[in-house]
């Protein structure tokens, strides 16, 4: 039943745009109609030209939050486990998480010159912080009767740390895995806009800018719309599989 | 092995304030000993500084020759005691889990539980999709399976209906005679504590101390018969005047 309703949002937005269009609010040239829109952006997946720059994109954007998993996981688990040490190390952390990943881009450019390593790289790094403050946050505020019981029934550290403390930090670590790929995302398409890269969504929106191909841009600008979307409701899905308890 | 537990002018302070009086009283090995008494009066703190969950700021502790594994507690919050990832043959079978016992084993054990306290659900069901009353079932379960020694029980049939606290009340003793550990339990429920157990320490308002030692010397199985009995009304009455007593009704 919910499923019908969730078509009532892109349809209106398609309605407004096309109102807007056909009464000639905004000039044509800075907004195309929505038809021509979403033919280009058909045009564009289907001839493999946008198709290159997705694959492009999407490979940097796993990269990233795969590294980012590989280090935030273990480094949040590790944190939270002790509050003292997490306590000792959350100014670095809240810090560097509230500095907008962006601004270091220029430093991961002096480190890793202009490569595709420097973009990853600078995604990751925000993706890891993300990863690893929600990591830690789950393992520090996870129910403390549950270790308790299991103290009781003798289990020992590493025991208690993998049978409870890691479930019971899950649901936080996904939400902290949802936004980290989200930032993700969004880091490396900024990053593909402003640095020397041939390929790449972000590239592909700022060169339909820069020649003024405004139905490309926007065209682009829906299918990075469409990734983020997706990306935010595979993991969404996966929480409802796999997290059925926590809500209950 | 049973365990004994002896206390002795045990003392505790909550937020500047002495819950106890000094509190001093003995269980049995092999026995089972209820605690009653007023609302506040510190008995879940009592099972928590025996159990090494909370400190006491005086007084004597000691529960005789128990180890590792051969302690169960099943807390009054059963619900954020289960692990709600697990189904609930899996959370039965934790405690076994951890001291690393085959599949084959913990399979048997579970299935002759489920035998004696003839769970009427699925135990391959998650706990969130249970009952209250169920989900109490399977702490108890759980608190069972590694075969304990010594048993703490805080109230642990509050969720459950009258027919359902009658059945686990007599599965319980099943389970007793075959097993014969040390049980110490709170009850806020006269009949329960009376019924089962063998010495009812009353308990006095704040700062508590105890107010009465009731024996109830009847024969188990205690049965629907027995709640009828006249010996039975007579303890009963016991209690009651000692809790009247107590709570300063």
């Amino acid at each position: 039943m919910k499923h019908k309703y969730a078509i009532i949002g892109p349809v209106l937005l398609l309605l407004i745009w096309q109102i807007v269009y056909s009464l000639q609010l905004i000039d044509p040239f800075f907004l195309p109609s929505p038809f021509l829109t979403l033919k280009t952006l058909w045009d564009i997946v289907t001839s493999g030209a946008g198709l290159i720059d997705l694959a492009a994109t999407l490979k940097r954007v796993v990269m990233a939050f795969a590294i980012a998993v590989v280090i935030g996981m273990p480094m949040g688990l590790l944190l939270g486990a002790s509050e003292r040490v997490y306590r000792s190390v959350e100014f670095i952390i809240d810090f560097f998480r509230s500095t907008p990943a962006t601004a270091l881009f220029p430093l991961f450019l002096i480190i890793f010159g202009v490569t595709d390593e420097s973009k990853i790289a600078v995604a990751a790094f925000a993706s890891a912080l993300i990863i690893v403050f929600n990591t830690a946050y789950g393992v520090i505020h996870g129910k403390k009767s549950r270790i308790l019981a299991a103290k009781i029934m003798g289990a020992s550290r590493l025991q208690i740390f993998r049978s409870i403390i890691l479930w019971e930090s899950l649901p936080q670590t996904f939400i902290g895995l949802r936004n980290a790929v989200s930032l993700s995302l969004v880091v490396i398409v900024v990053t593909e806009m402003f640095i020397g890269t041939n390929q790449g969504i972000g590239h592909r929106i700022i060169d339909a800018q820069i020649k003024y191909d405004i139905a490309d841009m926007y065209a682009s600008i829906l299918l990075t719309g469409i990734i983020g979307y997706i990306f935010n409701a595979v993991f969404l899905i996966a929480e409802r599989r796999f997290l059925k308890w926590t809500s209950k | 092995m049973s365990n004994a537990i002896s206390i002795n002018n045990l003392r505790k302070k909550l937020s500047g304030q002495e819950l106890y009086a000094g509190l001093s009283f003995e269980a049995k090995a092999g026995e089972i000993t209820a605690i009653f008494g007023p609302n506040g009066c510190g008995k879940s703190t009592l099972l928590n500084i025996l159990s090494g969950v909370a400190k006491n700021d005086g007084g004597e502790i000691s529960i005789e020759n128990l180890q590792r594994f051969s302690f169960s507690y099943i807390f009054q919050n059963y619900r954020e005691s289960l692990l709600p990832w697990r189904t609930s043959f899996d959370n039965i079978a934790f405690p076994l889990e951890i001291q690393h016992k085959s599949e084959a084993f913990i399979r048997e054990r579970i299935q002759s539980l489920g035998k004696l306290f003839a769970t009427d659900f699925d135990l391959h069901r998650h706990p969130y999709e249970l009952s209250g009353g169920q989900q109490q079932a399977v702490a108890f379960l759980r608190a069972l399976a590694n075969q304990p020694t010594l048993l703490f029980m805080d109230e642990p049939f509050s969720a459950l209906d009258y027919e359902n606290s009658l059945r686990m009340r007599r599965s319980l003793q099943e389970y007793y005679a075959e097993h014969k550990p040390t049980i110490l339990f709170i009850s806020h429920d006269i009949e329960e504590a009376v019924h089962l157990a063998s010495r009812i320490v009353v308990l006095s308002q704040r700062p508590t101390s105890v107010a009465e030692v009731i024996n109830n010397d009847m024969s188990y199985p205690r049965t629907l018969a027995t709640l009828n009995s006249e010996q039975f009304h007579q303890i009963k009455n016991q209690v009651l005047t000692a809790f009247q007593k107590a709570a300063k009704l």
